[in-house]
């Protein structure tokens, strides 16, 4: 966090259209927008002046509009690792987020553009990747599961604990993911130890080490 | 003037006197005549060969192992060809393309089937049975030129004074110095009869060869079904190309304008929501003024998506077309910021196909006259001439427009030309520097 409580915010989008309306979103929402740049070498300028505690980034962006904004969210992982990064985007494609994650999990987030529409659940992402958490889009969640080569394993857990993972995957909290799925938090804890012990995988408290954890597996 | 005439004359005469001297000592008389001797020897063991591999399997049809020859004989045929192919293109120049590939499915069977119906081998056997009789009618006719030209230049050191007698020269023209007069005038006739039959020999030889250079074409290289295919095949992929880059051009339209848009006016209208859902019912009124605001950007927001997606549909399909391409080039004209006149006569409506790529050459050409020509006036013909469309938009700006120049109108002219080669139609441009520009496309009015 930066010294004043509110998140500073970079958002990085070519479209006027959007990055206006997302300025003006956040602003209202409480976030203090520091900067709105339309292509990734002014992001990058933009960090090194003045480092925000999250950047909002658009994929696809001038000169090429192919991935540009992957590319800049990347090298900022390396010179700031401390500045989470929200990258946004209107496709989700499994290879950048693969990419992207394969730093760690800590302060990434890759949401679809549709999700700024609810637009409390996309304020509570920005929130968690400012904090060094993570927020993955769940279509990220279905891609990286129906892309790991470890299907088998998967097939070993029920429906319930599929839709635990998924979650878990997209960077919740035991409890947020107990008012999702309408359950006590005490149930997604054991479903959580199950799906650990299913997945062989060490049980640990910290959001995301579990998503990180989560996404080593289906990676492997 | 009345005397430049005959010096132009007598220029001329030189030049032609100069061309037959030097002929005999130019390359590539020496190579035609390599190209004859190598090509007939082989042209003579091909035809042995296939010969005897054909009639030996002719005889054994009746077992299957004949099938089996004759199916090795169309292969050795086809290798023949290449290796001729080879000859005239090292001694002569001559670029032959290759036929058809030899294309069998697998296994033996359909080995034997591909081989006997292979039209390349066939056509290769017909070449070397009618280069047997070229062979002999070369010998005859330019062969033994050439043979007795050197023959006769040698003979002060010979002490020739006789020919032999075979071929043309042997039957036609030695009688004329055989029987000479003395031996010196003899010894002088031959030597002087060598010079003549020296000049004449690389002409007669040029003939023969010739009549060689146009049996391959036909016999050894692509047939004229290949040929085409060939074409069709560089134009669908040009099509191909071109349709690629047109699906791309409308996502990116999609994603940066309309998708944009889109996801602008849900966030709005998400907005608006939480405001209104936020709100304790006796509040309403100090936050209706921004759910106002809110709402009123949404709304313009969902109209200019609502223009942005006519306008990608006009490109990708225009509505226009839909009722001939008379009504959708004047309505092109009109929406053209540089004044443009129309003239439009189509006595029969052209398939769709080409209408289509009539009026995106025409929204291409006007687009390329308001960026780029700084034009004050422009005009758009369009008229059938029989079997042909033919658009003609002009200009008066700057010139200098080309396809393969890097202006930024290129990439665009270049385009064009694709898109019109693809249906067999052509691109001409008249734009000289400081204008004015005339680009002339004509398209077949169905394909």
């Amino acid at each position: 966090m930066a010294a004043t409580d509110a998140p500073h915010v970079i958002i990085a989008e070519d479209s006027a259209i959007l990055r206006d309306g997302l300025v003006q979103l956040l602003t209202e929402r409480g976030f203090a927008v520091t900067q709105a740049v339309s292509d990734a070498t002014s992001l990058e300028q933009a960090v090194a002046a003045d480092p925000p505690d999250v950047v909002v980034v658009d994929i696809r962006m001038p000169p090429t509009f192919t991935d540009e904004g992957l590319r800049a969210a990347i090298a900022l992982r390396r010179t700031h690792p401390g500045v989470g990064i929200l990258v946004f985007s209107q496709y989700i494609e499994t290879r950048y987020a693969a990419e992207l994650l394969s730093g760690g999990a800590a302060g990434i987030g890759y949401l679809l553009k549709d999700r700024v529409a609810d637009v409390a659940d996309f304020v509570d992402a920005l929130v968690r990747v400012a904090a060094g958490g993570t927020a993955l889009d769940p279509e990220v969640v279905t891609q990286l599961m129906g892309a790991s080569r470890r299907t088998d394993s998967l097939a070993g857990l029920s429906a319930r604990e599929r839709e635990v993972l998924a979650l878990m995957a997209e960077g919740r909290t035991n409890s947020a993911i107990g008012n999702i799925l309408v359950i006590s938090e005490g149930a997604v804890e054991k479903h959580v130890a199950n799906i650990f012990a299913k997945l062989d995988l060490p049980a640990t408290t910290t959001d995301h080490r579990r998503v990180l954890a989560v996404l080593r597996y289906l990676d492997g | 003037m009345q005397i430049q005439v005959p010096e132009e004359r007598a220029g001329q005469a030189r030049r032609l006197v100069e061309l037959v001297a030097r002929e005999p000592f130019h390359k590539r008389s020496w190579a035609e005549l390599a190209y004859f001797l190598a090509s007939s020897a082989l042209a003579y063991t091909a035809a042995l060969v296939l010969a005897v591999l054909g009639v030996t399997g002719l005889a054994l049809t009746v077992v299957v192992v004949g099938i089996v020859i004759i199916a090795g004989t169309l292969r050795a045929a086809r290798g023949m060809a290449r290796w001729q192919r080879a000859l005239a293109r090292r001694l002569l120049g001559e670029q032959i393309a290759d036929p058809e590939p030899f294309n069998a499915r697998p296994g033996f069977y359909g080995w034997c089937r591909a081989s006997l119906g292979d039209r390349a081998a066939w056509r290769a056997i017909a070449y070397f049975a009618a280069k047997v009789p070229l062979t002999i009618f070369g010998v005859w006719f330019a062969l033994s030129i050439w043979v007795e030209a050197l023959l006769a230049v040698a003979s002060p050191l010979t002490g020739r004074t006789a020919t032999d007698t075979f071929g043309l020269f042997g039957r036609v023209i030695s009688p004329g110095y055989n029987g000479g007069p003395g031996p010196g005038s003899a010894h002088l006739g031959v030597f002087v009869s060598g010079i003549i039959l020296l000049l004449l020999a690389p002409w007669t030889m040029r003939l023969v060869v010739y009549l060689d250079r146009r049996m391959m074409h036909v016999l050894l290289g692509p047939d004229a079904a290949t040929s085409r295919l060939r074409s069709l095949e560089e134009s669908r992929s040009k099509t191909l190309d071109a349709s690629t880059e047109t699906l791309r051009r409308i996502e990116r339209n999609l994603h940066d304008g309309t998708q944009a848009q889109l996801v602008a006016l849900a966030m709005r209208l998400g907005q608006a929501k939480e405001k209104l859902d936020g709100l304790a019912p006796g509040q309403r009124s100090a936050d209706l003024e921004a759910v106002q605001r809110l709402v009123d950007e949404a709304h313009r927001g969902a109209k200019e998506a609502i223009t942005d997606l006519r306008d990608l549909a006009r490109g990708i399909h225009p509505p226009a077309l839909d009722t001939g391409l008379e009504n959708a080039l004047a309505t092109l004209a009109a929406r053209s910021p540089v004044p443009t006149e129309v003239a439009v006569s189509i006595p029969t409506r052209p398939s769709p196909a080409i209408e289509a790529i009539c009026y995106f050459c025409a929204a291409e050409l006007l687009a390329n006259v308001a960026q780029h020509a700084r034009a004050s006036r422009a005009s758009l013909s369009c008229a059938q001439h029989g079997p042909w469309l033919r658009i003609v938009v002009r200009d008066n700006g700057r010139g200098g427009a080309t396809v393969n120049g890097n202006g930024s109108s290129s990439s665009g002219l270049a385009g064009l030309a694709d898109r019109v080669g693809a249906v067999d139609g052509h691109l001409s441009i008249a734009s000289p520097s400081g204008g004015p520009t005339a680009i002339t496309i004509d398209l077949p009015t169905h394909s």
